[in-house]
């Protein structure tokens, strides 16, 4: 029996305002400051599409080698849930911006993990949509307090087919998605600060027989983990296979096919192939011309590499180490240990500044330690994550996660 | 909910009552409202011989019946489908007046079927041959948590309150249910 893994993934568009109205974006803010009357939901309000959040859309396709469709829809996808005041979100199901592309990774093989094999996913397609608002469920008092915002964000969602067999596949694919989309400046793909959310679609079969019932593997917030979630997912329905029982698909009832509805109030968007196909009457100011974003593409994570080892004849596999390390670019006379040294690369071992960054942490959360005391224990990731961000991810997680179980107990 | 000439007009499937939706005009003179201004210059217009206002609201009802033979088979809603609409649309219609009511909209709707769309493309818009306007990237509203929190009943800190769900099988359910009685 093997695994096979579909990945389905939300990257937040990066623009200064939300993809429909002219609200800020912006990660830490009080609570419902970010948020217009369109944001809210107020009635009479209408979306206007923001032009940023279409090129970022279209550039990304043409990274990933999408065909980029030069009409393309809107729709509502209607269900209740209080952090969509709205009822619905704004999407693009039928007709999205870009379809049929390929995302090349490559991931480390080989009992020394120095082979470099390099694989494809298909991607079916990329579309614009809204994100949600936030919720926190305080169970103690029976509430959900809802924070808008977040809610209408320009996200785009990537759907890929379901051609990776397991943990291992899947991380290397989100790693090569993450530098492609931070290359383009389109998505800063930080998945702690729920920049990038990945949700994997697992299930288990023998190879010719049809696909297994599927399940979904979410609310993951570092690559390592999705690998983890994935692995531990498979093994678990594989047993579950073995021991004669059937995997159990727990979809939510708003994922259905049904709910859709065309966007009334969005004409189709066209964007055009290149200046001279933009019609007459077409303000150039206004138009979204694709050969004009093709010349704006940065060199690719996969074209760096190429060139590092073939100007510099290094090792394939050192290659993935340098590009990840974006000062090289700038300045590329500078030696590996100083670039080191300045961007303060080095792992955090220090015990005692650990337990500093830690308690600095906890001290500017209490509403989460609250949640936490009282037996959410989900919360911790996002304390942790609070850890990795203000330490730019040097630190062990295995040891953070220990000292922020004490301080919050 | 339902418009009550719907429901009317299902039942019969004959052209509507005349008061409902088909505009009759009044007679030339003597439908001066109190008001004065707007009636008195509507007939005004209808008076004037070379007037260019032309109306596209029929005269007369221009209605055929529909005979039923001309309709598909007539939809039956099974508890099954009650159910899940129920659940989707967050409303309570489970009661054999409800289900009958939503039966006779169908049917209504199923006049639909004479008109033949071969070769025509739906049209789901109808802003779809202007222009989708782009606007820039950049920050035009926000900062209004106070009035946007002064239109909720409920606040907690900024934060805007809403109660868990009643069906805790899925938490997503986090509204409650509208009730739907319909008159017919």
């Amino acid at each position: 029996m093997v695994g096979v893994v579909g990945l389905e993934i939300h990257a937040q568009i990066q623009s200064t305002s939300k993809l429909f109205s002219g609200s800020h974006v912006r990660f830490l803010a009080p609570p419902n400051s970010l948020v217009s009357h369109f944001d809210a939901s107020l009635p009479g309000t209408l979306p206007v599409l923001n032009r940023r959040c279409v090129e970022a859309a279209v550039l990304t396709g043409l990274a990933l080698n999408c065909t980029i469709n030069k009409k393309s829809l809107f729709d509502r996808k209607h269900y209740f849930y209080a952090d969509m005041p709205a009822g619905y979100q704004i999407t693009q199901q039928r007709v999205p911006i870009a379809v049929d592309g390929i995302l090349v990774y490559s991931h480390f093989e080989g009992r020394k993990r120095n082979q470099v094999v390099t694989k494809s996913v298909k991607i079916k397609q990329i579309q614009l949509e809204q994100d949600s608002g936030k919720s926190l469920h305080d169970d103690e008092r029976s509430q959900t307090l809802i924070d808008l915002n977040r809610a209408g964000v320009g996200l785009m969602e990537l759907v890929m087919e379901p051609e990776m067999c397991c943990g291992e596949e899947a991380a290397a694919a989100v790693r090569e998605l993450q530098l492609i989309l931070q290359a383009l400046g389109t998505c800063q793909a930080n998945m702690a600060e729920g920049q990038l959310r990945v949700d994997a679609n697992v299930s288990v079969h023998r190879p010719g027989e049809p696909l297994g019932v599927r399940t979904e593997v979410k609310n993951i917030n570092s690559v390592r983990h999705l690998a983890k979630a994935i692995d531990y997912e498979i093994q678990r329905q594989m047993e579950v296979l073995q021991s004669g029982g059937t995997v159990l698909n727990e979809t939510r009832a708003f994922d259905s096919k049904s709910g859709f509805m065309p966007e009334p109030n969005l004409p189709p968007l066209f964007v055009y192939e290149s200046e001279a196909s933009v019609p007459g009457g077409v303000d150039p100011a206004q138009a979204v011309v694709i050969d004009r974003l093709s010349t704006q593409l940065p060199e690719l994570p996969s074209v760096k590499r190429t060139r590092l080892v073939e100007t510099h004849g290094i090792l394939q596999e050192h290659s993935f180490t340098l590009v990840v390390f974006q000062e090289m670019w700038k300045a590329p006379e500078k030696k590996v240990g100083q670039i080191v040294k300045e961007q303060d690369l080095w792992m955090i071992n220090d015990k005692e500044e650990l337990q500093k960054i830690c308690q600095r942490v906890v001290d500017s959360h209490p509403e989460e330690v609250q949640i936490i005391r009282r037996g959410n224990k989900k919360v911790l990731n996002k304390l942790m994550g609070e850890v990795q961000r203000e330490t730019k991810g040097r630190t062990d997680p295995v040891k953070v996660r220990a000292i922020l179980e004490k301080m919050v107990s | 909910m339902f418009c009550k000439c719907a429901a009317r007009v299902s039942r019969a499937l004959r052209p509507a009552h005349p008061r409902c939706g088909v505009l009759t005009l009044p007679a030339r003179s003597d439908t001066v409202s109190a008001s004065g201004t707007s009636w008195s210059r509507w007939t005004y217009k209808r008076e004037s011989s070379n007037s260019a206002w032309n109306s596209k609201v029929p005269q007369v009802p221009t209605w055929e019946p529909v005979a039923e033979n001309q309709l598909p088979p007539p939809t039956r809603v099974s508890p099954d489908l009650v159910d899940k609409l129920e659940r989707l649309a967050l409303v309570d219609f489970g009661n054999k007046e409800g289900v009958d009511c939503l039966e006779k909209a169908i049917r209504f709707a199923d006049q639909l079927h004479v008109v033949n769309t071969d070769g025509v493309e739906p049209m789901d818009s109808v802003l779809e041959d202007r222009d989708l306007f782009l606007r820039d990237d950049t920050i035009t509203e926000g900062e209004c948590a106070e009035e946007l929190l002064h239109l909720a009943k409920h606040t907690v800190e900024e934060y805007f309150v809403a109660p868990p769900g009643k069906n805790n099988n899925n938490k997503n359910t986090i509204t409650k249910k509208t009730s739907c009685s319909i008159r017919t």
